[in-house]
């Protein structure tokens, strides 16, 4: 753990040594996440409610979203890089470490324009949520479950590169859960809906874990948390047997 | 299939023992065979060069031994592990330094990768500042560790990487092409410096190398591989021993030679005071050419010498089973 925190730290100020960068980035996201919430206001000012979703509901889902989201692809950021690292042999410099490879490549990048994301999206609660101590909690849990499925999917997504060699289709999956996440999930019926409840897990990622916040539930939070640990073990699972396969690159280069 | 208890398990033993190594990269038709049926025996503190033409799986060979890569088939243990089934026990007790691999973070100080690193390692802050300081005067490079790494020049910042990969103390040390890009100071600096962490440490060298320089100056072993095979095996001055049928000699003279005429002999360079010969001695051993030179000519000078390595390994890389023209 000491080494992680050590990792992750020398991560957070390798991306606060281009300061300029930093906050420059950072801005444009807000602006970025701006554009997208005041889509949802005028929306819901001529709309009442999307099957059962008003327009706080549907904040507070955005909020959990880029809030989680923020985290996974700002601390964690080398979640969505792990089938480029396969791919062109990246985690040779992980592997000659005294680490356990997945932990550590996952926090040896800070991407400091998803920070954005979590300013927005702790912000947006914070202003339209209505936060007493009991929601605040809720919002931090569901949050944090949501985060660990989206992780947990892009590892999965991510590994697949290890058995077919390719970086494009986690690429597509890293956007396809991102744009089913954005929406109310009960907007979305039959198998589809199925779908996001499964083998893109968007429903977990934001709708589910905002559902809690505004109705909570011991089911509700028992069902996040069950998911949650079951996507992080068959992340673990399947990046560790990809592991097997890794076929390294010709070209030596820090993982991150 | 892979067997791990076929090599003893010693603390004491050989630095590396691999035997029977294979790595095959793709399956069906198409599949590549990197390294096959590699087997190589590396004594603690010595300083082997591991070299070959491109493409002849020294680069896979570290990394199985380094326990990046699993092999297809064969067994290997480094220093009395297992790499691909042990690799993190393995990693506190090797380090790694590539040529074209740096793990320096660019917008930082090396200071500030060396405390991430120790953490890593789990050194203590004592043990810490001890190294860096340490390093830091062997390798005369403390000045450099407060800088931004971008800021650096190669030379600098491989001082840097090898003060990285040395800050756990390591026992084995794994080189790839470590003088690529470095100016000629540079490069003599590096060579120095790993004799003598070798000597002074007694840290086991394991290099790999184009540049025959490195060789001649840091190796005391060489092993050659080829299509992922070991073709040759031996000291740097065996090398040159055994593989050389040819002698250069050089004659200073004091009037121009007369012309000189013995089987396997041809002149390579003729001056007014100079003649340089070479000499096949397979056909002619050198004391018979020396007689026939001194007997012949009014000599001021002479030596006898042997063709550059780069020359000798050339050789190697084309006795047959190696592919034609493959060289260094």
């Amino acid at each position: 753990m000491r080494g992680l925190l050590a990792v992750l730290r020398t991560a957070l100020a390798d991306a606060l040594a281009r300061r300029g960068a930093f906050w420059a980035q950072i801005v444009m996201m807000v602006l970025n996440d701006l554009v997208l919430i005041a889509f949802w206001l005028i929306f819901f000012s001529r709309v009442d409610t999307v099957r059962g979703w008003d327009g706080q509901r549907v904040l507070v889902l955005f909020a959990v979203l880029a809030t989680g989201a923020g985290l996974v692809l700002g601390l964690l950021s080398n979640c969505r890089r792990i089938p480029e690292a396969i791919v062109r042999g990246r985690l040779d410099e992980t592997l000659t470490l005294p680490v356990r490879p997945l932990p550590h490549l996952l926090v040896s990048r800070v991407d400091t324009i998803n920070l954005g994301d979590v300013v927005v999206g702790v912000s947006l609660f914070a202003l339209v949520a209505h936060p007493t101590p009991s929601r605040v909690a809720l919002f931090v849990i569901g949050t944090l479950l949501g985060a660990v499925v989206f992780a947990s999917f892009l590892i999965i997504a991510g590994s697949l590169a290890f058995f077919v060699n390719r970086d494009e289709p986690a690429g597509l999956a890293l956007h396809a859960v991102l744009l089913f996440s954005s929406y109310p999930v009960d907007i979305f019926t039959g198998p589809a809906k199925l779908l996001l409840y499964t083998v893109v897990p968007a429903a977990f990622v934001a709708a589910v874990p905002a559902r809690l916040v505004e109705q909570p539930s011991a089911a509700g939070a028992g069902l996040i948390l069950a998911v949650a640990a079951g996507f992080a073990v068959a992340a673990w699972a399947v990046f560790t047997l990809g592991l097997r396969r890794y076929s390294s690159g010709s070209v030596w280069t820090r993982a991150a | 299939m892979v067997v791990m208890s076929a090599l003893p398990d010693s603390p004491t033993g050989p630095a590396i023992q691999a035997r029977g190594l294979v790595r095959r990269f793709g399956s069906g038709p198409a599949a590549v065979e990197a390294v096959a049926d590699l087997t190589v025996t590396v004594e603690q503190g010595e300083r082997l060069a591991f070299i070959g033409p491109n493409g002849a799986g020294k680069s896979t060979s570290i990394k199985i031994l380094t326990g990046i890569l699993r092999p297809n088939a064969g067994h290997a243990r480094v220093l009395g592990l297992v790499p691909w089934q042990e690799r993190r026990q393995l990693a506190r007790r090797i380090g790694t330094l590539f040529g074209q691999r740096s793990q320096l973070w660019f917008e930082l100080t090396a200071r500030q990768t060396f405390h991430m690193l120790a953490a890593i390692y789990g050194l203590d802050r004592g043990t810490q500042v001890r190294r860096v300081a340490e390093l830091g005067e062997l390798l005369d490079a403390a000045d450099l560790f407060d800088a931004p790494v971008r800021t650096l020049s190669l030379g600098q910042r491989m001082r840097c990487e090898l003060t990285a990969c040395l800050l756990h103390e390591p026992q084995l040390l794994f080189l790839d092409e470590p003088t690529i890009g470095l100016d000629l100071l540079a490069k003599q600096r590096l060579r120095e410096l790993l004799v003598q962490l070798n000597e002074v440490a007694g840290t086991t060298i394991f290099l790999t190398s184009h540049d025959v320089a490195d060789i001649e100056h840091v190796a005391d072993r060489v092993v050659v591989v080829n299509a992922g095979q070991v073709i040759y095996d031996d000291t740097v001055p065996a090398l040159r021993r055994n593989l050389l049928s040819t002698k250069l000699i050089d004659v200073g003279l004091e009037h121009p030679a007369a012309p000189l005429s013995l089987p396997g002999v041809s002149v390579l360079d003729q001056g007014e005071t100079t003649l340089r010969l070479a000499v096949d001695t397979t056909a002619t051993s050198v004391r018979e050419v020396l007689d026939a030179v001194l007997i012949g000519c009014a000599v001021s000078d002479i030596s006898v010498t042997d063709p550059p390595l780069e020359q000798v390994i050339s050789r190697i890389y084309q006795q047959p089973g190696t592919p034609a023209g493959a060289g260094p």
